[in-house]
């Protein structure tokens, strides 16, 4: 079966100082949903970069669809097929929209990647108001993108994606301040979409979600490592694991398979002892 | 922003002008511009302005505001060039109102002043046609934004020559203009819900000068960033934009008509046609 990304002891260094990832090794097969999850400046956003060919490793190896990326071949040239290719099979939804948003209006912003991708405007067209109908924004389509609300960047973004059809779908922190209606309903079309055949790699420390839309997580922990690779259940039902790389608090309970959070104070509702 | 919002608005209206195709409206309104600053005859200057007036009118955009948006800012930048014409000390003609009498031999450092100061009547006429043309081409422009949404106008320029690269940019620059408006507001705020007491000029003007280097900083990042996000979608340099503009025959009769009207105005203003 083709790999679709393959990390070999990678390492990466911003400015060559600060260390961003250590040492990552794994492989992902189509069709996988993979849940990257990690505190605050774990590096998780920085392994999606990496996965989207928009940063390079420092040390080791990336190897994707079996091709190595490295920045002489995949950045130098201009007209580089593979890289053209790369980038029809892999789609990436940045975690702050507006920096994804960059067209006047949501119809030319979905229109920007079929365009690239050298398709005709006829084509570029059906796929645009195929996909705007997918996410339920058609209405949308001749608004500023500064108009919008979170919750509709956030689709808009998502659309702007699917309209490449990628085959891999890379998110990073995608239910990040979203109401609860637009995160179920994130949550439902990834959950379709891995249905289908594409292959999810979701960046997130919002626990509710994951095991909703992965079956696989990769923990990453605040030294930058992969702690934990492996299945999603085991991983969010082992406590000290999800406590020692703050993934949790010690305030979260599990009620049954969820895990829920409860914001308490220490006096009279909720007593226990401190280690230290 | 607001008025951004409020041209917006204007642009969406089913008038005239609306329904013209954005590469004739700016191929006309841009010949018209050319015309209006060779005319010299006040009452062809005053005949355009009527003119957009009326355009205005039948493009369903609110007169008043029509007015003020041309009119809140010729006074302050025409009216500054133009107010040293009139006075005799710049440019010498026939007296209208005398202001001063100064003895003979009057000099002001190494320049000599003349008898008397008064304003001319040669230096008002000159003053009353710039400030009417300056009023006539700014009307022009404001007509050409308002009936024309921001992002077909910027498009709309690919048909006089513009680049892509330039187009694309501009338009960039426009989307990006109100989330750097927004953030500069938040700091704002944030330093406002802060502020216990306020600090002297001194400081505030350090505070204000250390945030726009803040937001020089935070633009270039975001610039990079929205870089990454092109990139990630195909983007290799070579700027691809969706054009789709219909030209139909009305819109040929009315590049046709402002182009032979123009002409006709330079033509008139320089005593070619009587």
């Amino acid at each position: 079966m083709e790999t679709i990304f393959d990390m070999r002891n990678v390492s990466y260094t911003y400015v060559g100082k600060i260390n961003a990832l250590n040492d990552i090794s794994f492989r992902v097969t189509p069709g996988e949903q993979i849940s990257i999850m990690g505190s605050n400046g774990s590096g998780k956003s920085t392994l999606l970069s990496l996965l989207n060919g928009l940063i390079y490793p420092t040390l080791g190896e990336f190897y994707a669809f079996d091709s190595q990326i490295r920045e002489e071949v995949f950045d130098a040239i201009k007209d580089n097929e593979f890289r053209s290719y790369f980038r029809k099979r892999v789609g990436f939804v940045f975690q702050n929209s507006d920096v994804q948003l960059f067209s006047s209006t949501v119809f030319e912003e979905v229109a920007f990647g079929p365009m690239q991708l050298n398709m005709t405007p006829e084509e570029v067209k059906t796929r645009v108001t195929e996909v705007l109908e997918l996410i339920g924004i058609t209405k949308l389509k001749d608004r500023s993108p500064h108009t919008l609300s979170g919750g509709e960047k956030k689709k808009v973004c998502i659309a702007a994606v699917l309209a490449n059809n990628p085959d891999v779908l890379l998110l990073d922190e995608p239910t990040a301040g979203l109401d609860p209606r637009t995160q179920l309903w994130l949550v439902e079309l990834l959950q379709e979409l891995g249905r289908v055949g594409k292959t999810i790699i979701t960046a997130t420390h919002d626990l509710e979600t994951v095991a909703q839309i992965s079956k696989r997580a990769i923990v990453m922990g605040e030294d930058h490592r992969i702690v934990v690779d492996g299945d999603v259940e085991k991983v969010l039902n082992n406590r000290e694991l999800l406590l020692s790389t703050n993934l949790i608090h010690e305030h979260m309970h599990v009620h049954g398979k969820v895990m829920h959070e409860h914001l308490h104070a220490h006096y009279r509702e909720h007593i226990h002892e401190h280690k230290n | 922003m607001e008025e951004a919002f409020v041209s917006d608005n204007f642009s969406k209206c089913d008038g005239f002008l609306q329904s013209l195709d954005p590469r004739a409206k700016l191929v006309s309104f841009l010949t018209l511009i050319f015309a209006t600053s060779l005319i010299r005859d006040l009452r062809l200057l005053i005949f355009v302005y009527m003119l957009t007036l009326l355009f205005a009118y039948i493009s369903k955009i609110d007169l008043l505001f029509f007015i003020k948006r041309v009119w809140l800012f010729i006074p302050i930048f025409a009216g500054i060039i133009a107010m040293p014409m009139i006075f005799n000390v710049f440019f010498p003609g026939d007296p209208l109102i005398r202001l001063a009498y100064l003895s003979p031999g009057t000099h002001l450092g190494p320049f000599s002043l003349p008898d008397s100061i008064y304003i001319t009547k040669q230096g008002v006429n000159s003053a009353v046609i710039f400030t009417m043309r300056v009023a006539a081409c700014v009307s022009v422009v404001v007509l050409l934004f308002l009936t024309t949404p921001h992002q077909v106008l910027f498009k709309s320029l690919r048909s006089v020559g513009v680049p892509k690269i330039y187009v694309f940019t501009l338009e960039m620059a426009y989307r990006y203009i109100f989330l750097l408006t927004d953030m500069v507001r938040e700091i704002y705020i944030a330093k406002k819900a802060r502020t216990i007491k306020t600090g002297g000029m001194f400081d505030e003007q350090k505070w204000v000068g250390g945030r726009i280097g803040y937001t020089l900083i935070r633009s270039l990042d975001m610039s990079e960033k929205v870089h990454t996000a092109m990139m990630s979608r195909g983007y290799n340099g070579d700027v691809k934009i969706m054009q789709e503009f219909k030209m139909r025959n009305r819109d040929y009769i009315s590049g046709a008509i402002t182009v032979s009207m123009s002409v006709l105005l330079v033509l008139i203003s320089q005593n070619i046609i009587r």
